[in-house]
């Protein structure tokens, strides 16, 4: 088992996924990569990632529809959705699906890592505000 | 029309005033026989009363009198006197002979005034209903109530022009016309109206010969109208009337529904330009609608290459390894193209609105152009098979051909599903190319929109892209002087067609095409 924490990166854009794997990766962090909603769940389920970097617009099962599945269940993984979606309603509706953070894309790299690291130290599984 | 009853009422009370009839109840012709009969009642008593004493003076005429007594004197007197009488009956009943025929004349007069004034008044709450509705089936609603309503007719109809040479009905009341029913210009009642512009009334049987065209009818009415509604010198339609009762319509009716006809014809020319107006502005809602989309579109659509870019330069700052490294440049060039790409994609689309740069059209293989393309489209992720003749020539841009044709696939790929065809079959001065995907095709309600700039049919935001591929298409085409559509795919699936000339204009001209 490793020490580090497990980032499951969602997104359809592999280009992102690449990316931002390299840069958790050298941030301290253990990246897990998928690229739809419905393989993102199915890694959730099997590995139990300490938090989850989820993109909206994704092809199969979208992040609305994931957030939606975790915000059920009572044992869940911290969520920060990452979205080109930048509107007031977008960051309202994760919010009352229980997002821990929302960050429009183009995130600035450190930023994100900062906001990743925040995120991981608020107490686990709470529901915290956006 | 107020001049001559005040006139008349003068003559009646200077007449009623010689001929001594009170006006305390009012002057009547029941008021003036009972003045005529009072009059000859007195002069009846009088002559009565003036014979006896002529008789009675002729029995005493042999008794002597004085001066005035004298029974000859006497006798003159009461002649003179009953003489004098009955010319002053006369005389009265000549001014209550007047006073009668004056009578006769303002209530005649009055009943004429007064129906002119309910006219009128129908005339104008008429005006007044029409000018308080906009909407044209209301407008059309009031206008054949107001109508039926103010002629006492049994059923109407309104027709409005239809083309250059048709009439449609689009309003009845109380008649088995059917709506919708279409009457050529020149042929039937109305479409005779129609062509000579002249308001025309119709009493009993109708004349078949006079009006050739015209559909026998159940209910068929006794007497009818027809006015034609113009509207600054254009003719919109005809306004029909009819009565199959005891009410058979004059010129008087057809003068009055002649007029009528001016403000129902304002009103259907102000409805059409309401309804104009307010397709207008729905037109302009929708534009804004999905500018706001593209802007929303676009800037989601930049985000995600700039967020690759930044993230990778940061990554490879950090990135230990060198074949790491080598990936993350990869994906600065991948992306960076692809923004590129978007840009090239909106200043073409801005380019063809504006009808700029047209393409040099020129001759090529388009069997070669579109092998090309596809295979600019498999090695970019989206595979085609190609179906085309070894060579096949046409006049066009070859930039705006890989164009097209890499637009098309990738709509395909996008909105419906693999396995994709493209095609080429040439057909007489053109040649047809096919882009035909295996999906659920593309709506008829859609058909059109979709070549729109901006609109999208992806309305979950779940699909990439802006809403410019399809319009560039039909620019492209249309600068090449081709056309695009699309269409229902015999296997299933959406179709999209694009033609191509084969020669040039001028030299279709020439062959006579």
């Amino acid at each position: 088992m490793s020490s580090k924490p497990l980032i499951l990166i969602v997104d359809d854009e592999p280009d992102v996924l690449l990316t931002l794997r390299v840069i958790l990766e050298a941030s301290g962090f253990e990246p897990a990569l998928a690229a739809d909603g419905e393989t993102a769940l199915r890694r959730i389920d099997a590995e139990d990632p300490d938090l989850v970097l989820l993109d909206i617009m994704m092809p199969v099962l979208d992040g609305w529809f994931v957030l939606a599945e975790l915000a059920g269940r009572s044992e869940r993984p911290k969520v920060i959705v990452c979205s080109a979606k930048s509107a007031d309603a977008d960051r309202a509706r994760a919010h009352d699906l229980g997002a821990d953070a929302y960050v429009v894309k183009p995130w600035d790299p450190e930023e994100l890592v900062q906001t990743i690291r925040d995120v991981l130290a608020r107490r686990p599984h709470g529901r915290l505000r956006v | 029309m107020d001049v001559i009853p005040t006139e008349i009422r003068e003559r009646i009370q200077y007449e009623a005033r010689v001929a001594g009839v009170s006006d305390d109840t009012g002057i009547s012709i029941e008021s003036v026989e009972r003045r005529r009969v009072q009059i000859w009642i007195v002069a009846g008593f009088l002559v009565v009363a003036l014979c006896a004493a002529f008789a009675v003076a002729s029995l005493n005429a042999g008794i002597a009198g004085r001066g005035w007594f004298q029974p000859g004197v006497l006798q003159l007197a009461l002649v003179a006197l009953a003489v004098g009488f009955c010319a002053y009956a006369f005389e009265k009943e000549v001014h209550l002979h007047r006073l009668s025929r004056l009578l006769v004349d303002e209530r005649v007069l009055s009943s004429a005034l007064s129906k002119r004034l309910q006219q009128h008044s129908a005339l104008m709450a008429a005006g007044k209903a029409l000018n308080s509705v906009l909407d044209l089936d209301e407008v059309l609603d009031v206008i054949l109530a107001s109508a039926l309503d103010m002629l006492r007719a049994d059923a109407g109809s309104v027709m409005l022009l239809e083309g250059d040479d048709a009439l449609r009905v689009v309003a009845v009341r109380g008649s088995e016309l059917g709506r919708n029913a279409r009457v050529e210009i020149g042929t039937s009642i109305a479409g005779q109206v129609a062509s000579t512009r002249e308001p025309l009334i119709v009493n009993g049987p109708v004349d078949e010969e006079g009006f050739p065209g015209r559909r026998p009818r159940n209910d068929a009415p006794d007497s009818a109208m027809c006015v034609p509604l113009q509207h600054r010198g254009h003719l919109l339609g005809v306004l029909n009337i009819s009565s199959s009762g005891p009410r058979v319509f004059d010129e008087y009716d057809l003068q009055l529904l002649s007029l009528f006809a001016e403000p129902v014809a304002a009103s259907i020319a102000k409805a059409g330009l309401y309804e104009a107006e307010h397709a207008h502005v729905a037109e302009l809602l929708e534009a804004d609608r999905l500018r706001s989309q593209f802007v929303a579109s676009v800037s989601h659509e930049l985000r995600t290459p700039i967020t690759s870019i930044r993230g990778a330069v940061a990554a490879s700052r950090i990135a230990s390894e060198h074949s790491q490294r080598m990936d993350l440049l990869d994906v600065m060039e991948r992306q960076a193209r692809r923004l590129a790409d978007m840009v090239e994609e909106m200043l073409t689309a801005a380019k063809l609105e504006r009808s700029e740069s047209m393409p040099l059209l020129r001759r090529v293989d388009l069997s070669a152009l579109v092998r090309m393309a596809a295979l600019d489209s498999q090695v970019a992720g989206r595979p085609v098979d190609v179906a085309v003749p070894e060579s096949c020539e046409a006049r066009a841009d070859p930039e705006s051909v890989r164009r097209i044709v890499g637009n098309l696939v990738e709509n395909a790929h996008k909105y419906g599903a693999p396995p994709v065809r493209i095609a080429l079959q040439p057909d007489g001065d053109q040649v047809v190319l096919s882009v035909v995907d295996s999906g659920s095709g593309v709506p008829a309600s859609e058909r059109e929109k979709i070549f729109d700039r901006f609109y999208r049919s992806d309305t979950t935001g779940q699909k990439p892209g802006v809403g410019l591929g399809l319009p560039i298409v039909r620019g492209l085409a249309e600068a090449c002087g081709g056309s695009v559509w699309v269409e229902d795919s015999p296997e299933g699936g959406a179709a999209f067609r694009v033609t191509l000339r084969t020669r040039a204009v001028e030299d279709q001209e020439v062959a006579g095409v």
